[in-house]
């Protein structure tokens, strides 16, 4: 096969981190938290908090980006005949898995799409978090090289893969017949969001583009340590480009201060706070968890789109990491962490070692 | 000489058959599935050889492809 330049390999790729970062600003500007225009880890939380598995009333609210961006994985699957429905990879596990990777998330506040955001806006509580999150991409390559795997996948049903689509459109639907029927926060990041069908929209587009391009934060420091291959890495970098540039953009068209959107600095960042050492390890925990499960938060919505149950279990997780996070008041807040969240955080890593450690296979073959 | 992609279940079965091939004296190297093969992100391995070679891949290898100057022929796949 002959090898084509960089540019042709990852065009698409590329494409995709711009397209994120425009749709980050874009959801900001017509109604999202500032800085959190496009955040897997604060979206799910949300919807936890919308089906009440949690009661903290500032974030609940049921997220049409994430029924888009599952949706649209899904149809771009059937339309590319790469639906297939696969799982059975230590299911429990992956449960598990991402629940600790969403309460490191929530540690830091922000799965890494928001840190690239973050640090797009000119938040350096995020580059913290970026350290932490190679820091834990690190760990993991360390156990990959060493044999770690949690296992095969097998091919499932078509109803085991449509499961957790349908399940997720049907609870968006609910949220239009039944008035009641979920919660919806009247103060704080619940109450700020986009009108639903820009929402929904953007979420289809970034499904369906996601799983072309496959779309990875973590992949893309993965590929580049292991294999020194950067086209992901090129893709995190457009988000941030994107970001930059379209906060800039809308300083200059609102005419306020640039300072309005991009403001360098760790003091009075949008939905952030400054303990940089819970804001280092939480992004641990999640570059750690998430090397382990094979992709970032984003990636696992596309894949449970593409009929990986593995996936969807793992991003069912998350929803359980997030009531988890809120219940047992370890997520952090623009204040600072959760007055559980230290404790939580040291769990999570503790637990990530020894998912490391019991899972090397070498050398059973 | 032939140049093939075998594509795997798991990180570890790509891991362990390239182990084998170089092992085995053949000229291998690990890398992302190109998207062009799979929507998945698992690894890969190239190898060079007279044939498949597949008594020395992994139990785990999901499939195995000749890649010829313009694409990729898949020559068999595993359950």
């Amino acid at each position: 096969m002959k090898k084509e330049n960089f540019f042709k390999r990852h065009w698409l790729v590329m494409l995709c981190g711009l397209i994120v970062g425009a749709a980050a600003v874009v959801l900001s500007v017509l109604g999202n938290p500032k800085n959190m225009g496009f955040c897997i880890a604060c979206f799910l939380r949300d919807i936890a908090g919308a089906t009440k598995l949690h009661q903290a009333g500032v974030v609940q609210y049921f997220r049409p980006e994430i029924v888009g961006i599952v949706v649209g994985a899904m149809l771009m699957a059937l339309v590319g005949k790469e639906f297939k429905p696969k799982g059975g990879s230590s299911p429990v596990l992956r449960f598990t898995l991402g629940a600790a990777v969403m309460v490191g998330a929530l540690v830091f506040l922000g799965c890494p799409l928001r840190m690239v955001i973050r640090i797009g806006g000119g938040d350096l509580n995020a580059v913290i978090g970026l350290v932490g999150f190679i820091l834990g991409i690190l760990l993991g390559i360390v156990f990959l090289k060493k044999g770690f795997s949690l296992g095969r996948a097998y091919k499932q049903s078509k109803v085991e893969g449509f499961t957790f689509p349908v399940m997720l459109t049907f609870g968006f639907i609910l949220t239009f017949i039944g008035v009641s029927f979920f919660a919806s926060s009247e103060s704080g990041p619940g109450s700020m969001h986009a009108p639903w069908y820009i929402a929904l929209g953007i979420g289809l587009i970034v499904g369906a583009i996601a799983q072309r391009s496959r779309l990875c934060m973590v992949g893309g420091i993965r590929d580049a340590v292991m294999f020194k291959e950067f086209g992901l890495l090129a893709a995190f970098g457009c988000i941030i480009l994107a970001v930059l540039g379209g906060n800039l953009l809308r300083a200059l068209i609102e005419g306020v201060p640039v300072s309005t959107y991009i403001k360098f600095g760790f003091e009075g960042q949008p939905i952030a706070h400054t303990e940089w050492l819970w804001n280092l390890l939480g992004m641990t925990v999640v570059g750690w968890g998430c090397a382990l499960l094979g992709g970032c938060p984003l990636r696992q919505l596309i894949l449970a789109g593409e009929g990986n149950s593995d996936s969807a279990i793992t991003v069912l997780g998350m929803l359980a990491g997030a009531a988890a996070a809120h219940t047992l008041k370890t997520a952090s807040s623009a204040d600072g962490t959760g007055v559980n969240g230290p404790v939580a955080t040291i769990v999570c890593l503790v637990f990530l070692l020894i998912v490391s450690v019991t899972h090397l296979r070498k050398e059973q073959s | 000489m032939t140049e093939y992609l075998a594509t795997f279940h798991t990180h570890l079965a790509a891991l362990k058959s390239h182990r084998a091939l170089t092992g085995a004296g053949l000229t291998a190297r690990m890398a992302p599935v190109p998207r062009k093969i799979s929507s998945s992100c698992g690894t890969c391995v190239f190898y060079t050889a007279d044939d498949p070679k597949e008594s020395l891949l992994d139990s785990d290898t999901e499939a195995i492809y000749r890649l010829d100057a313009d694409n990729a022929v898949k020559l068999k796949e595993f359950e």
